[in-house]
């Protein structure tokens, strides 16, 4: 599955460790695996939470600080029940043409929606979950804002978590 | 993040446009797409292919069967673009 031609593909050799070098790091490498946790249920009776590092927010929310020079490590509860229209995207790392048009493209709330209305899945969280990915600091992001927010996630009932690092 | 969630024993997967950095940071469970950054479930009003992405990523909570596997969605960013632009052309956003 793995293949080293469609690897370099995606970032230009070397590239990584140039980054480590520079900013010491900055760019994640583990080595171990996180055990699998089981599906308990079918996903038709799995309530589903989405987790997106987009940084998309509801309007009227404090924007993230995409100027940080370590990285905002503060998340944002997003009512499930959200339309495009009530969201808007503060991040300045990735190109959000797709999503300027139909904000689906990165966040899909009217396709999770979908899902859970047609019974696809037994429903959705009564809200998601967003930051922004950008850190210098890894370790400070997996110790202060990655913990927070996985209990936020476990709080909030979910039984099973779709995640789009953007 | 992902690997914190697992932790708590709840099942996680990721779609990620980003092999390379996935290979890396060993999520549990992910699904590559070979779209464009910013544009993981495909491209605007493409409402089908978005639904796909979706399904063929909680599919995995389903069916991986070891931790750090990546599922790869059988679909070019070209095919996707393709078919966004019909769809575009049909709804007569785009001529």
């Amino acid at each position: 599955m793995t293949d080293a031609s469609e690897t370099a593909k995606q970032l230009r050799p070397g590239l990584w460790e140039t980054v480590n070098e520079r900013y010491p790091g900055s760019m994640i490498t583990k080595v171990d695996l996180v055990p699998l946790a089981p599906l308990r249920k079918p996903l038709s009776q799995t309530r589903l939470t989405f987790v997106s590092s987009a940084g998309v927010q509801p309007r009227d929310s404090l924007p993230f600080d995409v100027v940080h020079p370590v990285g905002d490590f503060t998340f944002r509860r997003v009512p499930s029940s959200s339309t495009p229209a009530d969201l808007e995207i503060h991040q300045i790392k990735y190109p959000t043409g797709g999503a300027a048009r139909d904000l689906n493209v990165i966040f899909p709330v009217d396709r999770l929606s979908e899902l859970a209305a047609d019974g696809t899945i037994g429903g959705l969280t009564p809200n998601f979950f967003s930051f922004i990915g950008y850190t210098i600091d890894p370790t400070g992001f997996e110790r202060t804002l990655a913990e927070a927010l996985a209990d936020a996630v476990a709080a909030e009932g979910a039984e099973a978590v779709l995640l789009c690092p953007a | 993040m992902q690997r914190a969630i697992e932790r708590r024993g709840i099942p996680t997967v990721s779609v990620t446009v980003a092999r390379d950095v996935t290979e890396r940071a060993k999520p549990p469970r992910a699904l590559f797409v070979p779209f464009m950054m910013g544009h993981h479930f495909g491209v605007p009003f493409h409402r089908a292919l978005q639904r796909r992405v979706l399904l063929a990523a909680l599919e995995r909570l389903e069916l991986a069967e070891r931790s750090g596997e990546i599922a790869t969605l059988p679909v070019t960013w070209a095919e996707a673009r393709r078919q966004g632009d019909a769809i575009e052309r049909e709804l007569g956003l785009k001529r």
